[in-house]
């Protein structure tokens, strides 16, 4: 299979998937749980009759929580966000609830997020994430310093996580759109797990063309990158066929709880795996034969580089 | 080859250790205790795991300064002392932040509501007291624990909810809540079981005994009593007095004229008597007001006219019921700021207050009542003094000249002038200054009669129990205690324990069909190499487990997120080896020269690979705190624990299984250990290209 030489058609898909991404990141933007915007979130169970969504939201609204938002989660379960909760208005709520169907609803999840701790959450997972990259970067450069350019490596290594990191942030706008799943501080785990996997499937074939180019330097860098690509692509997609298995075992198995974090993980597992293969390799082909000097490559540079 | 036995009996013992670790529930092994009864394997969860409340605050001091190392231990104290009245299983509170700004409380198993409850002489058990609740109330949602506070059992049961007294305008109970209901229940429920004591009485004529003789059947025996001492002479000439004590049936005769006509009345010796008792009714007022003795009193007068009573001792009376409000209570009580406060104790006085008085009291010794005077509440009186906590500028603790610990206080000018005259007073007196936090006694100092009141503020607390660590909590609390410090909540999240129960349940589920899923693709894809990596999965998870109860790693849904994870790349390793393997073959070695290189040349892919994600699992511990949750550190760890042991049973267990196969009859056939879907030789696609 010749990847490589199809790499404009994976770097074009991947960065059309990128700008996409940054785009819906913009408007309509993730769906902020309390994590980041601060308020509280209540699941009510209502055991003896269901009385179904727009009486609820009236019946919280009556309580005096304007901004409720309302979500039927099934089997009599409803998630509800407000704003952050004072003394008191919880039973405000509670008794609310209890007119509308004469029994007290079950709370089975309170949590309840201040404003200062809110404010901060989107800067701390920022920074989270560039300090994780630095580190994985100077890591890589280090593992990586018996080859050529390998401050390339960890360049491309980097670009390839943070790809994934934001085309798992843009599916999850669309599922913020299509089933209001929302971003919270187990969204953050999903996010820094969705790394982990990046790097590690991304190192696993940038070990073996650290093993090709050193066993035959002649070569040239972009056949030694296909032939790596093909050595190791069944074992690529054996490694995330088996992690998604588990992850799509929890899916249909697990509490609605952990649904969305498994959906970031779900993503970012096939993104990652997509990107280990298509982008991290390709970026240090595109790199090597100084496509990337060129902010746009042009035709006759792609033929010369294409016949080589 | 032995050396492979070696490594499989290694593995055996590993096993077998990791099982034995999971299938006993909890472990102690002189004094290192893990596990406990009731979860799985007695693994610790997670609050979203079991239900239970947690709660974030930042400690902010008046001034706007950021608080101090010490101020943190202190409020961190303070709330502990604070969080351990709740009963519940394993509270934490813990700081975040470096420096510390910020405290987490975890209240594993707190629920709506509670019943705090204490019986005398700790007759009912843990396990007796949630049987009561779940058998005769059915309250299923019951969870008891029990905490000893001066060697009474205290029991607590968590209940999700309890009915509140409905109350008519004037603040009357119309219908009992839940809690009084409950009580009333118990009181049936629970028998009491009275010690009775008699002291053996003279004879002085037997027809003058007001006890009539039952029958003439059932005389006591009298036994080998009252011998006179040597030393004291008796006073009476009389030889050896026959001695008597009220029968059975005077004691029977007792309990039936309060009303009390069937009772269980069992003679263990002579004069000892054990009454059982159902319903025992307390001290109340009649329809006019009056006061009505409660039913041990009365029964304690009834005894007294039969005979001489030395004891009455009821054993399982209900002295505490107190319903708690739960998770509001908590956050109520944790929020407050400490208390601390000053008070005069006036001791009980030393010698009869008047001359006709029995002295000391209840037939205390003089140096029982030495010790006693001045602490047992029931005998010492306290007041308020005018000392103002907030007047207290300082107390730190340190040693003397002669090496001994001490806790030096400071107070202001004002704080001096009251602190003197305190001192003052109470030097002559020969009282106490009770020094209280929370309603608790921190300490209670007399002053050295010899040096008067103590003027300029400063003064120093010593005593011969202290130690250095009790002088240092003691200077640490007072220190605290005064420190306007206020606690802002920042973060709360309660999670019902049912809820808790059905995730736990369904994170298992999902994940052992998941691991199962796993397991079988691995061996349909990879055959041999392939049974091999489902084995040495299985051993993972058994060790993954076994490591978690030991450290011990709090499991979370979070940290069930980082063992997929791990488990991942668990399997990630297993199938590298294995690829490279079938490489190794395919270019002719021979099947153990290409296992020996398949694991080699795999090794620096695993070994990076992992490295990069245990940097990525640091930097998320140590970022783990700013987000005022404790997920992400609960991931981090459970992580990095999850890629260590991946890495020891890919490169250990996985090689010694695969050698043992590979030199046992199958290894003869390499086809074995080829993958079922034979890609084409990548070398041949390459060529064709180039």
């Amino acid at each position: 299979m010749d990847i490589v030489g199809k790499r404009r058609i994976f770097l074009g898909i991947s960065a059309i998937l990128v700008a996409l991404s940054i785009v819906v990141l913009f408007a309509p933007g993730l769906r902020l749980g309390i994590d980041f915007v601060a308020g509280t979130s209540i699941t009510y169970e209502f055991t003896d009759a269901d009385p179904g969504t727009a009486e609820v939201r009236a019946a919280l609204i009556e309580a005096g929580q304007d901004t409720v938002v309302v979500q039927n989660l099934g089997g009599g379960e409803y998630f509800v966000r407000t704003n952050e909760l004072g003394e008191g208005d919880k039973e405000r709520l509670d008794d609310a609830l209890e007119q509308l169907t004469g029994a007290p609803p079950i709370t089975l999840d309170l949590t309840t997020v201040g404003r200062s701790v809110a404010d901060d959450t989107v800067q701390n997972a920022i920074t989270a994430v560039v300090v994780a990259s630095i580190f994985v970067m100077l890591y890589i450069m280090y593992a990586f310093r018996a080859v050529p350019n390998s401050f390339r490596y960890a360049v491309a290594a980097v670009v390839a996580l943070l790809h994934d990191v934001l085309i798992a942030l843009g599916v999850f706008v669309v599922l913020g759109v299509a089933i209001n799943a929302e971003v919270n501080a187990i969204f953050i785990v999903g996010i820094l797990t969705v790394i982990g996997y990046s790097v590690n499937d991304t190192i696993v074939v940038f070990d073996r063309i650290r093993e090709n180019v050193t066993l035959a330097p002649g070569r040239p860098f972009r056949s030694t990158v296909n032939l790596s690509i093909n050595e190791t692509i069944v074992r690529s997609l054996a490694t995330s066929i088996t992690t998604m298995i588990v992850i799509l075992a929890m899916l249909l198995f697990g509490g609605a709880s952990l649904r969305d974090f498994l959906l970031v993980l779900l993503t970012g597992v096939a993104v990652g795996t997509y990107s280990s293969i298509f982008i991290a390799a390709q970026i240090l082909v595109a790199w090597e034969s100084g496509e990337l000097s060129r902010f746009m490559p042009r035709r006759p540079r792609r033929a010369t580089a294409e016949s080589a | 080859m032995s050396r492979q036995f070696r490594g499989l009996i290694f593995i055996s013992v590993l096993v077998a250790l990791s099982a034995a670790i999971l299938f006993i529930p909890r472990l102690d092994i002189g004094g290192f205790a893990r596990g406990n009864e009731d979860s799985v394997f007695g693994l610790s969860l997670g609050l979203d795991l079991q239900g239970g409340t947690h709660l974030v605050y930042r400690v902010e001091t008046e001034d706007g300064e950021p608080p101090t190392a010490e101020d943190m231990e202190g409020v961190r104290r303070i709330i502990e002392s604070r969080v351990n009245q709740f009963g519940v299983s394993e509270p934490t509170v813990q700081l975040l932040g470096t420096p510390p700004d910020r405290i987490l409380v975890q209240m594993p198993g707190l629920r709506g509501a509670s019943i705090t409850a204490m019986f005398s002489g700790n007759t009912v058990s843990q396990d007796g007291f949630e049987q009561f609740f779940v058998e005769e109330l059915g309250r299923e949602d019951a969870a008891v624990t029990q905490d000893v506070r001066e060697n009474q059992l205290v029991l607590i049961a968590q209940l999700d909810s309890l009915e509140p007294p409905d109350l008519d305008e004037n603040g009357n109970v119309v219908t009992p809540g839940d809690a009084e209901r409950y009580r009333q229940a118990a009181k049936e429920h629970f028998p009491v079981t009275m010690g009775i004591l008699f002291a053996p009485e003279p004879v002085e004529d037997p027809d003058a005994t007001p006890t009539p003789e039952p029958d003439g059947t059932a005389t006591p025996e009298p036994g080998p009593t009252a011998t006179p001492d040597p030393e004291e002479p008796e006073p009476t000439a009389t030889p050896e007095p026959e001695t008597t004590v009220p029968s059975i049936e005077d004691v029977r005769q007792v309990f039936a004229n309060i009303g009390r006509d069937e009772v269980e009345i069992e003679e263990l010796d002579e004069g000892f008597y054990q009454v059982t008792l159902f319903n025992l009714e307390e001290a109340g007022f009649d329809e006019e007001g009056n006061p009505i003795p409660s039913e041990v009193d009365r029964i304690r007068e009834g005894l007294e006219e039969v005979g001489d009573l030395a004891g009455l001792e009821p054993f399982g009376r209900i002295v505490q019921w107190t319903p708690g409000g739960g998770v509001e209570e908590a956050k109520a009580l944790i929020g407050s700021t400490a208390q601390l406060e000053f008070r005069e104790r006036v001791c009980a006085p030393v010698s009869p207050p008047s001359p006709d008085v029995e002295w000391p009291p209840d037939g205390l010794t003089q140096d029982q009542w030495a010790a006693e005077r001045c602490n047992n509440p029931e005998y010492y009186t306290e007041q308020a003094t005018d000392i103002d906590p907030d007047n207290l500028e300082d107390a730190f603790a340190s040693v003397n000249e002669s090496g001994q610990p001490i806790v030096t206080i400071v107070f202001d000018n004002e704080g001096a002038d009251a602190f003197f005259r305190v001192t003052d007073r109470i030097s002559r007196t020969g009282d106490l200054l009770a020094i209280y936090l929370d309603g608790q006694e921190l300490v209670a100092p007399r002053v050295d009669p010899d040096i008067g009141g103590i003027a300029g503020g400063r003064a120093i607390i010593s005593g011969q129990d202290f130690t250095p660590e009790r002088a240092r909590t003691i200077s640490i609390q007072l220190r605290s205690g005064s420190l306007p410090v206020s606690l802002e909540l920042l973060q709360e999240r309660s999670v019902d324990a049912l809820l808790g129960e059905t995730s736990l349940r369904r994170s298992l589920v999902a994940g052992g069909v998941g691991l199962a899923l796993l397991l079988l693709f691995v061996v349909s894809y990879y055959k041999v190499p392939g049974v091999v990596a489902a084995t040495s999965l299985i051993v993972y998870t058994l060790m993954l487990l076994a490591v978690f109860k030991l450290i011990p790693v709090t499991l979370t849904l979070a940290g069930a997120a980082a063992v997929i994870l791990s488990l991942g790349l668990a399997v990630d390793a297993n199938i590298l080896i294995a690829e490279r393997t079938k490489e190794e073959l395919r270019s002719g070695r021979g099947l153990l020269a290409a296992i020996n290189h398949g694991f080699s040349r795999a090794w620096p892919s695993i070994r990076d690979g992992n490295i990069s994600t245990i940097i990525v699992a640091f930097v998320l511990f140590w970022f783990g705190d700013r987000f005022g949750t404790s997920i992400m550190q609960g991931f981090a760890l459970t992580l990095v624990v999850g890629v260590l042991l991946s890495m020891f049973t890919a490169f250990f267990v996985s090689r010694v299984l695969l050698r043992l196969v590979a030199a046992s009859p199958i290894g003869r056939r390499s086809g074995l250990f080829v993958p079922v879907e034979d890609v084409a030789a990548p070398e041949s696609a390459v060529g064709s290209q180039a």
